[in-house]
């Protein structure tokens, strides 16, 4: 992979120009301290030194809400609705990445998702070493420390003025050498990237599953009677804030809605999620999942099991988010996953 | 529908802000104008055409007993009848008095005429007549209003969220209340308002009333054991809105 | 991986309502054709996405048998929710959007040359009509045919005049049920199980297609076996929530598997071990 060191003062002037083509998104912390995307200004701080980011960036590729189509009533006539803004987005930590690279295996698998295909296809990515690990963090124990696929370029700092960039597609390096010509990275300079990505690893270490995370789908395999849905799902209020929040969750509601004029219309999806009462209510007020206890057995076994039967990989990125949206902390892989390995174990 | 359906607006306890909403819709108005005929709508014009209506909406809470041969009468007239707006919905704010002593609430909004106004405990429209659907909120939502009747006059029934709003305010991409130190209601309140009042700025109140599986013994423990909140401050939030129900118990 | 052009996951292709035809109280047979003329090219037990723009789009199994050439397709409903309300009000000639058809189908292949019992429990029937008309239509490749089909009352039977057609056949056999009857009703009275004793069959040699209630699985999967029919010949269709039909939304996952694309039709065996199937 080829690699260029850019200075700090050179960022400011990149981003301005890719912002000419891209909507461009940075991290940027907001007055409370919490740190999202949001669109590059000239103004704006990035926030280079950020844990993790309040929203996932799933909504950058499968909107909250998207429109599928424009119809007509009286015609009974349907034209696809997709749009797919070009957009940059500057400073996506590896765990996000490996998200999103989980939502384009999933969303392409059989009959592929257009309309996601092609917002993500108008999407530069642009990763970057994180610099501190959130507390509720568990990335480093679930495989998505590092990434090597699914982005343009990768951002490691290097020293407090300095990057050490790889790129890794054409539309990367030509956006990185959009100003110009750019040195190529020294060997220190890439073992200098090598430390930085273990030193932030090595801090992630401290906060996991306790087990490798390979051995989870059988793991859950074994747990499905397991009296720990119930406990748990007794403080679930059925809310969705852990699948919304989620980066890996893409589940969603098909409706429609009316022009004014009652001669046209819409029909969009909107995030949906199976931790939602009626998600698998079928006509005739039948419940395939009727107490919280199963949807949120389900969550677990589509996170530890499920996912990974058709991808092998986990379905949970360790990005922690769900254990900090869920107000009554039941949300929280890897305390699901870490109590059933105990259980097994007899251990505590 | 072929014909016109003729629209009615009724309303009983509460402060017609929801009218207000409608009328406030303007240009969106007259566009479902060309879709109606509204035979009575005080907000906007005197008179009333007379029933029979295809759609009645009935605002405010039923709180006085000639408020109930009044309701039964507009029922009978009406293809269907849909509330509108939280007193009609879920009983609203004026349930809180639901939870006072009567001589206190009648003293504090009659004084010295109490007697002359005889009110009992307030009481949501489907609590006295069959209720066909609910537009929610305090006030209630100009699009969802505009949406449920395209829905009506399309002759579906209405989509109408039966989720927390949770859900809307993660979609909006706020940051939870919670995460601030604050209490919100969004964890056990209906959705279909877009989150509007934490995307604003305040926590959710309750408005729209309980999601159909809200889960109250957990809302507890986030709001007091969790939060930290007293059982007093969560007592308080809860009566605002939801003293019909049995969040309040 | 890219999609080659610009085709829409989501967009329905036009196709006509042509004949709409009552079946009982609730269920009614909906005749269309295709717009583009085209045959729908289903498998029997695949379904099909139909929108009503500005009400909104739901799964249904197709009824009719796959026929080349020909664009014209059935789907029996039974009126139940807000997509299927405007459906049967729909007037003969309206325009709706289709998709598909998705999801697995009955091996018709394997089903060669065997004897098929089909276990038909009330709107179940539908998707299965598709399978027996086909296999009527190839009537010399397949063995014997057999049918059980139980409704809850006489008043919900349907396709009632086509199974008393059905009923006068040589070369097929029909035992119907019905759990609570009324004072016209002369056969059988019972839930489906008790017709499993009224049949004699060949199990090694026999394929069972069943379809109903989710309840009805429970009940009727055993009696197969204690027939001795290999569980490996038992093929189940499951309905489940549906948005999408594409293995996207979600809804209708049973355990890992999306009923709209591993199913809805499953070899008993697959779903077996998996605790939401049934």
């Amino acid at each position: 992979m080829t690699a260029y060191t850019v200075s700090m003062e050179h960022i400011p002037p990149l981003l301005e120009l890719w912002a000419k083509e891209y909507d461009v998104h940075v991290p940027v912390r907001d007055v409370d301290g919490f740190v999202n995307f949001s669109p590059w200004r000239p103004s704006a701080e990035i926030a280079w030194d950020y844990d993790v980011a309040y929203n996932s960036l799933k909504r950058f590729f499968l909107p909250p809400r998207e429109d599928l189509l424009r119809f007509d009533l009286a015609a009974s006539t349907a034209e696809p609705v997709m749009e797919a803004p070009l957009q940059l987005l500057f400073g996506v930590h590896p765990y996000d990445v490996k998200a999103i690279n989980q939502l384009d295996q999933l969303m392409d698998q059989g009959t592929a998702d257009v309309n996601y295909r092609k917002r993500r296809e108008a999407t530069v990515l642009v990763a970057l070493t994180p610099e501190h690990v959130s507390d509720l963090a568990f990335w480093s124990s679930v495989g998505a420390d590092s990434v090597d696929i699914g982005f343009d370029m990768y951002f490691t700092r290097i020293s407090p003025s300095s990057f050490y960039v790889e790129v890794l597609s054409p539309k990367g390096e030509e956006l990185l050498l959009a100003r110009g010509e750019l040195p190529r990275s020294t060997l220190p300079e890439r073992e200098a990237a090598k430390r930085k990505k273990a030193a932030i690893r090595a801090k992630a270490d401290k906060n996991g599953i306790s087990f490798p995370w390979k051995q989870t789908p059988k793991l859950m395999s074994r747990h499905w009677d397991s009296p720990l849905w119930r406990n748990k799902a007794r403080h679930c209020l059925s809310c969705g804030s852990c699948v919304m929040v989620c980066p890996t969750c893409y589940c969603f509601d098909v409706r429609e809605e009316a022009d004014l004029d009652l001669k046209g219309g819409r029909r969009f999806r909107e995030w949906d999620g199976c931790m939602l009462p009626s998600f698998a209510l079928v006509a005739g007020d039948h419940n395939f999942r009727p107490e919280a206890r199963d949807r949120y057995r389900h969550r677990y076994f589509r996170k530890g099991k499920y996912i990974f039967d058709k991808i092998g990989e986990l379905g949970c990125v360790g990005c922690g988010r769900c254990v900090n949206a869920c107000t009554t902390g039941i949300a929280n892989p890897m305390a699901v996953f870490n109590d059933l390995w105990e259980a097994d174990n007899h251990e505590s | 529908m072929a014909k016109k359906p003729k629209i009615a607006f009724f309303d009983f306890a509460g402060c017609e802000g929801d009218q207000l909403q409608i009328a406030n819709l303007e240009e969106a108005l007259l566009d479902l104008l060309g879709h109606i005929d509204i035979a009575a709508f005080r907000e906007v014009h005197t008179g009333d055409t007379g029933g029979p209506y295809d759609i009645s909406f009935v605002e405010g809470s039923i709180t006085r007993p000639e408020d109930e041969p009044r309701v039964k009468e507009i029922r009978d007239k009406s293809k269907l009848l849909v509330a509108l707006g939280a007193c009609a919905s879920i009983g609203g704010i004026n349930c809180m008095k639901n939870h006072m002593p009567e001589s206190v609430y009648r003293e504090h909004v009659y004084g010295d005429k109490a007697r002359w106004y005889p009110t009992y405990a307030a009481r949501p429209v489907s609590a006295v007549v069959k209720v066909d659907a609910e537009v929610h909120g305090c006030p209630i939502d100009r699009g969802e209003f505009v949406r449920i009747v395209k829905e009506l006059l399309l002759g579906r029934t209405p989509w109408i969220a039966d989720y927390p709003v949770c859900v809307e305010c993660k979609i909006a991409g706020n940051i939870c209340r919670y995460d601030m130190g604050r209490m919100c209601l969004g964890i056990v309140t209906r959705a279909g308002c877009n989150a509007c009042c934490i995307t604003e700025g305040a926590h959710c109140w309750g408005c729209r009333g309980l999601a159909p599986h809200a889960n109250l013994d957990a809302a507890r423990y986030a709001m007091q054991d969790r939060a930290g909140f007293t059982r007093e401050e969560v007592q308080d939030l809860l009566r605002m809105y939801l003293g019909f129900s049995q969040a309040t118990l | 991986m890219s999609p080659k052009n610009n085709f829409s996951t989501y967009a329905p292709r036009p196709a006509t309502l042509v004949k709409k035809e009552k079946l009982s109280d609730l269920v009614s047979l909906f005749e269309f054709e295709q717009d583009n003329g085209k045959a729908l090219a289903h498998k029997p037990g695949q379904f099909i996405m139909l929108s009503i723009y500005g009400i909104g789009e739901a799964p249904f199994s197709v009824s009719s048998a796959p026929e080349a050439g020909n664009a014209r397709f059935e789907l029996a409903v039974r009126k139940t929710g807000t997509v299927t309300n405007a459906l049967h009000d729909l007037k003969e000639g309206t325009k709706v959007g289709i998709r598909g058809p998705y999801g697995s189908y009955f091996p018709v292949q394997k089903f060669m040359g065997k004897d098929t019992l089909f276990v038909a429990g009330g709107l179940g029937y539908i998707p299965l009509r598709s399978l027996l008309r086909y296999q009527l239509k190839h009537r010399d490749e397949y063995g014997r045919i057999i049918v059980l089909l139980g409704t809850r009352n006489p008043k919900e039977r349907i396709f009632v005049d086509r199974l008393a057609q059905l009923k006068e056949r040589t070369d097929m056999e029909i035992h119907e049920t019905v759990d609570v009857p009324d004072k016209n009703w002369k056969g059988n009275v019972g839930v489906i199980t008790t017709l499993f004793p009224k049949v004699e069959i060949n199990p090694q040699n026999t394929f069972v297609a069943m379809v109903g209630p989710p309840i009805m699985y429970r009940f009727c999967i055993g009696p197969c076996m204690d027939k001795g029919i290999p569980s490996k010949h038992i093929y189940v269709s499951l309905e489940r929530r549906m948005k999408c039909g594409l293995g996207k939304c979600g809804h209708c996952q049973i355990n890992g598997l999306s009923a709209c694309v591993e199913g809805p039709v499953f070899k008993y065996d697959d779903i077996a071990p998996l605790s939401e199937a049934i």
